[in-house]
């Protein structure tokens, strides 16, 4: 078979892969109340039919209480005036975020405002502001307007936030939403002034169980942070009935008949993915040298090839495993260092694979070495290239994708969102941070907590820790996409050209709102301060690498080296140190207020909104859309081959099932890489909340064919980190 | 166009509004009298006190327009009455007070005057004042909680106004915070306000220094503090045997605008000293304290004014010289005390035990 025609196959098997669901289904069809509905084991289906209508007449009922809603906002808008003509009294008071050793953190720039409802339900604005930078606000209103007998018994105020960011035409506009209100009685209000005193808003606050920066959602108790939008809880739900119901047939079938289920039957219950799909059409092609080295570098795992100093035209690629993470001795998870050369074709082709740690249940020793070339036989090679798949899958899912993308993102939305508001950093910016505090808790339950401590070597512990000490890998400040090594690399010359976008974006947003940021750079600063001050500290920064056993020193140094070059951390940038602990992320600014002439504090602010959004979106598009290609089948690749009980360990063909997942992992992997893959919503082009900025879905488009010829659909990439 | 605090725009509800402040201080002077004057013979606050006698000597100031009360070297005779506002114990962290009254009688005079530590209050209006006496829920000298937590300038006026344990009465400065009229012969319609402070100046004791914020609530005696009971009128009683006490009473004047913007007889704001300079307006001498008994039965009153001189128009409760239109309809009280004293007799000294921190009489 020729070059062509197997191209040909591999994009037809790509197109046919991609799965839409054009089935709404019916009325008895299962449904689900939402995102948090989700489980690894069983989620929480309604298929009963009269759970069915029951749920119908809820939704009815919800839906009559939003309709008198509008109708309620209709009858009694909220008109913009203020009544009342003097300002001889006022009510002041503080928004703070909570903390537990006082002084509390101010909230500045949050709006506020003072309402009356008449008797007969209408609204009447008192009083309207900001809290200033100590969060202090003074709303000065007229005192026989607000105790007028026309007023019910209470007045109310109102801490508004920014709840949407939407594009009418070119102009963007900032959607508020009520985030907090408290009512007091208007018999209170004797003139002068009237105190709330300090107001401790759970508002985008930071966790106090864990030091990496995660946001704390309030699902339980206090105001909720933010919640998805109604478009992208519908697209799950209506992605994710069908293949739930797979899952959960499943998981009956092996608690009550064993027997009845195999791995190939519950592969073949899920949709084809594009490993499977070759077989179909070039039986051995997905386990060959060539796709494997194409995946590794176009693939999900989109890995960084580091040149061999020893070696000309050799590329290292390198993969961490257990390292000293807690872990159980269930799964292998060696180090795995595989050696490359290019082909003519400029793909890199595998060469020798080298496994540091234990591959069966018998040698335990950590630090045990194999290496593996072509020349050991088809069945060992294949064996180290599945080894070297498993431990790239999860270190990529745990590494790069959710420490990369969602927590990395995650800790620049928690300081947008705390701090951008009068700014116009808000219109650009939290876009693109939202929802990724929200599907991170839904992570932190589903997967980080629940499948991978399952289904992979490393414990929910080791995987915490992990994903601190890869945090500390990740600074916007020198980072610079990744360098292509050949015309092949379509990852790294598809991020190098949506780079480009980005700055083009960006830079244009910056030279037409340069002025008002300025006038609000106080925002800045506080931005700044928030990721400084909850970053993670460097990797190795908080060890003493002098008391560790050589290997594991070694292996620390290794891990320290590759991470430099693979998230572009550059150490010799200068970095602030607090507590006793030298922080991760770079500092943006060290000033409150600046003029047009500091143009390193505007340079650097200008590279950390494109960093974060980058890896908002690109970053995380990239290894979220191609999850299902690469674990879609069980057998080619997963997070964790089991020792088994011979001495062969994992070293074994595919066929034997004594190391592979057990059913039940297999189709709780299939399930998510469906998952994850496969529910996708708010695209930068379809741009389907009104919320991407027109000149970045412009610029986006005026490189589609570039685009197109890596293989890159634009139409596929998303506009924020939400699954 | 208005001299005073703006009424209503509305008539009807101007009308409302004095109906209500009208109601209020009715009312108000009513429950004071029938649950706590009548039946207890307390004032409303300032009971624990001394009184004392001597003379005031109008002083020449040119800078006070001539008038018909204050005419320099004219001499009346003088009755004071020094006191702690709230606490049977003068150890406490309490607001100080004297009153001055131009006669040597219990009850009548041509000018009374009521004057607190601290240049400004802890209410500013009817409505305030109102609030302020419902919420000050006092437990063992810790009151006014909600109060001040509510209302950031009754914190401020509670910051400057309460005095801790001074050394004197004679030390202390006192403000009338209130605005009063004003009118010379020139006709010109003012605005004035009165202190009195000590004729040699000293370093004001028992101010607040850097207060903390959450105790401010907390009027107790310190700690292990060595005065006693009544140590403050004591050290009055024998300061005056000894010395006398000699005060200056002192007028801030202000010429009233057309339009005047309210702000003026707001008792929280002050008024610029370099435009209105405090001006010397009489000496004080006392020369003689009183026993016990005409130092309870020794009353003043804000309608005991001279013509042009007295209190300003309030419109509504939320009026800041509705505080005085208050004062000025709480006689009722103030007669039902004196009453009450004639027939029940007399109510017993302030014991020197250790019952600190009361407010109860008899203990």
């Amino acid at each position: 078979m020729n070059e062509q025609s197997k191209d040909e196959i591999i994009q037809q098997c790509k197109k046919e892969t991609k799965i839409y669901y054009i089935d709404g289904g019916r009325f008895f069809s299962p449904k689900m109340r939402g995102i948090n509905s989700l489980e690894v084991g069983k989620s929480k289906i309604i298929s009963s039919p009269l759970n069915i209508l029951i749920e119908w007449v809820y939704f009815q009922y919800t839906r009559i209480r939003s309709l008198f809603k509008r109708l309620n906002n209709w009858l009694f808008p909220r008109r913009p005036e203020i009544v009342g003509s003097i300002k001889d009294a006022y009510l002041t008071g503080s928004l703070v975020f909570p903390s537990r050793y006082p002084p509390a953190k101010p909230i500045a720039n949050m709006p506020v405002a003072l309402w009356a409802r008449t008797k007969l339900f209408g609204w009447r604005k008192l009083a309207e502001g900001y809290t200033n930078e100590s969060g202090v606000f003074k709303l000065e209103f007229d005192l026989r307007e607000a105790v007028s007998w026309k007023n019910q018994r209470k007045l109310i105020f109102e801490v508004h936030e920014i709840s949407r960011i939407q594009f009418n035409e070119k102009q963007p506009y900032r959607q508020f939403s009520v985030f907090h209100s408290q009512k007091f009685p208007k018999s209170d209000l004797t003139g002068m002034g009237y105190t709330l005193r300090e107001i401790s808003l759970g508002y985008w606050n930071y966790r106090t169980d864990t030091t990496i920066p995660r946001a704390k959602l309030n699902d339980d108790d206090g105001d909720p942070i933010q919640s998805y939008s109604q478009g992208r809880e519908d697209a799950m739900i209506e992605q994710i009935i069908p293949i739930e119901l797979t899952k959960l047939k499943h998981l009956e079938q092996i608690e009550l008949d064993p027997d009845s289920i195999s791995i190939q039957s519950i592969q073949a219950d899920y949709p084809i993915n594009l490993t499977q799909c070759l077989e179909k059409h070039l039986p051995g092609y997905s386990r060959s040298d060539e796709w494997f080295g194409d995946r590794m570098m176009n693939g999900m795992n989109c890995g960084t090839f580091v040149k061999d100093p020893n070696e000309e035209g050799v590329f290292i690629m390198k993969y961490f495993g257990i390292c000293d993470y807690d872990h159980n001795d269930i799964y292998a998870l060696p180090d795995v260092i595989i050696r490359y050369r290019l082909n003519e074709k400029g793909i890199p082709i595998p060469f020798k694979i080298t496994t540091i740690g234990a591959l069966n249940s018998l040698n335990r020793d950590p630090w045990q070495t194999r290496d593996f070339t072509p020349a050991d036989g088809d069945m060992l090679w294949m064996a180290a290239k599945r080894i070297a798949r498993m431990t790239g899958s999860l270190y990529v899912e745990v590494d790069q994708h959710f420490t990369g993308t969602h927590i990395n993102v995650e800790q620049y939305a928690i300081a947008a969102y705390r701090n951008f508001r009068r700014s116009p950093l808000a219109i650009l910016m939290l876009p693109h941070m939202q929802e990724v505090a929200l599907i991170n808790g839904g992570a932190d339950k589903l997967i980080i907590e629940g499948f991978l401590p399952e289904a992979t070597a490393i414990k929910a512990s080791g995987l915490l820790k992990r994903t601190k000490d890869v945090l500390g890998m990740l600074d916007w400040k020198g980072w610079k996409p990744m360098e292509p090594i050949s015309d092949a690399h379509h990852y790294a010359r598809g991020e190098k050209l949506f780079m480009s976008v980005i700055d083009e974006f960006v830079d244009k947003f910056f030279t037409e709102n340069i002025d008002e940021i300025i006038i609000h750079w106080d925002e800045v600063y506080r931005f700044s301060c928030d990721l400084i001050e909850h970053s993670v500290p460097v990797f190795l920064s908080d060890k003493s690498l002098d008391t560790m056993p050589e290997n594991l020193r070694n292996q620390y140094k290794e891990r320290y080296e590759y991470y430099k070059a693979q998230f572009g951390f550059d150490d010799s940038v200068k970095r602030d140190s607090l507590n006793g602990e030298l922080k991760t992320v770079s500092r943006i600014t060290t000033k409150q207020a600046i003029t047009a002439k500091d143009t390193e504090d505007i340079e650097n602010l200008k590279n950390a909104c494109k960093y974060a959004i980058m890896q908002a979106t690109y970053m995380h598009t990239w290894i979220n859309e191609n999850q299902y290609d690469e674990l879609g089948e069980v057998l080619y690749s997963n997070g964790g081959l089991r020792f088994g009980d011979k001495e062969s360990g994992v070293l074994v063909p595919e066929n034997d099932l004594t190391v592979a997942p057990t059913p039940e992992i297999a189709t709780k992997q299939l399930w998510f890489a469906n998952f994850l893959s496969r529910t996708e919503y708010g695209f930068i082009v379809s741009n389907e909340d009104k919320d991407v900025h027109p000149d970045f879905r412009n610029a986006l488009l005026s490189k589609k064919e570039e685009f197109l010829a890596l293989d890159i659909d634009v139409n596929a990439i998303e506009s924020r980190t939400n699954i | 166009m208005d001299l005073y605090y703006p009424a209503h725009k509305n008539k009807l509800i101007a009308l409302f509004d004095l109906c209500v402040l009208w109601l209020y201080s009715r009312f108000f002077a009513l429950l004071i009298a029938l649950f706590l004057s009548f039946p207890k013979r307390n004032r409303m606050s300032h009971d624990n006190g001394i009184a004392g006698t001597g003379k005031a000597r109008i002083l020449k100031n040119p800078l006070i327009p001539e008038n018909d009360f204050f005419v320099p070297g004219r001499e009346f005779p003088l009755r004071v009455r020094q006191a702690t506002a709230t606490f049977l114990d003068d150890a406490v962290n309490d607001i100080r007070a004297i009153s001055i009254k131009f006669s040597d009688h219990h009850f009548d005079s041509p000018f009374d005057m009521e004057l607190n530590t601290g240049e400004t209050s802890l209410f500013w209006n009817a409505a305030s004042f109102m609030q302020f006496a419902k919420l000050r829920e006092e437990a063992h000298a810790v009151c006014y909680v909600e109060n001040i937590r509510n209302y950031p300038e009754g914190a401020s006026g509670a910051i400057v106004s309460l005095r801790r344990a001074p050394d004197s009465f004679a030390h202390l400065k006192y403000y009338s915070q209130v605005v009063y009229l004003f009118k010379g012969k020139d006709g010109v319609q003012r605005f004035a306000k009165y202190r009195v402070v000590p004729f040699v100046d000293v370093q004001e004791p028992g101010l607040q220094v850097d207060p903390c914020e959450y105790e401010l609530s907390n009027q107790r005696v310190a700690p292990h503090e060595s005065k006693g009971r009544n140590y403050l009128k004591y050290e009055f009683e024998e300061r005056v045997k000894r010395e006398g006490v000699k005060y200056k009473l002192q007028i801030q004047l202000i010429t009233a605008e057309k339009n005047q913007n309210p702000e003026v007889f707001n008792n929280m704001v002050l008024w610029d000293e370099k435009t209105s300079p405090w001006l010397d307006l009489a000496e004080l001498e006392i020369s003689n304290t009183l026993d016990w008994s005409e130092s309870i039965i020794t009353t003043f009153s804000v309608n005991n004014m001279p013509k042009d001189m007295g209190i300003i128009p309030a419109k509504s409760i939320y009026d800041y010289n509705s505080l005085n239109y208050f004062r000025a309809h709480s006689e009722i009280a103030r007669k039902a005390r004196l009453l009450s004293l004639k027939i029940f007799g007399m109510v017993k000294p302030i014991p020197d035990n250790d019952n600190r921190n009361s407010e109860v009489w008899g203990a």
